[in-house]
């Protein structure tokens, strides 16, 4: 699945690491859903998007 | 103590228990092998508790599960195929050796099968 995560990240000034720190998962789960490797689960999708303010869909593209 | 500091401890901790078991073999000392590995648990176990980075998230769950499954599966044909062919070697060089550890082997198989079976259906009630 497509995101804009790296988008955010950048806006909000947020490594791959401080964002993980903040919703509870590794460095290596942001870099895989970033890749769009890996699908995160609803309650991960929705912590990243209050991380960043936004709305889901604004952040994953289905 | 961060993720890779954590990864560092581990191997570290690894090549301490490798390192005593390999010492307790060659000196024939079955207590040094378990304090060795027992050590080693229990340091792991503290670094864990005391440290307060994230190991394990939903990522590395789906992985493990998948994992898990995979292993289930070369496991039990693996076995089953072992004891097929010990089992048919059995007859044809007439060895209860041979026989018994075709029908280990199947047992084993059967054992994984069921195990498998048991946990599907708890996980399937749980979820």
């Amino acid at each position: 699945m497509k995101n804009k995560i790296k988008i955010f990240r950048a806006i909000h000034n947020l490594t791959q690491e401080d964002l993980a720190n903040k919703i509870g998962v590794t460095r290596q789960t942001i870099l895989s859903i970033e890749k769009g490797k890996y699908i995160p689960s609803l309650e991960l999708a929705f912590k990243i998007a209050r991380t960043f303010n936004e709305k889901i869909e604004n952040i994953f593209i289905y | 103590m961060n993720h890779q500091k954590i990864k560092i401890i581990r191997i570290l901790i690894g090549i301490f228990v490798g390192s005593t078991v390999a010492i307790a073999v060659n000196r024939e000392n079955t207590f040094l092998a378990f304090a060795g590995v027992l050590i080693g648990m229990l340091f792991l176990f503290f670094v864990k508790k005391k440290n307060k980075a994230l190991l394990y998230d939903e990522r590395i769950k789906s992985i493990a599960g998948d994992a898990a499954r995979f292993t289930y599966v070369i496991t039990t044909i693996v076995f089953a195929f072992l004891s097929l062919m010990f089992l048919i070697s059995s007859k044809r060089i007439d060895s209860p050796f041979v026989e018994a550890l075709g029908t280990i082997f199947s047992y084993t198989a059967l054992f994984n099968m069921a195990i498998f079976s048991i946990s599907f259906r708890y996980f399937n009630q749980k979820y």
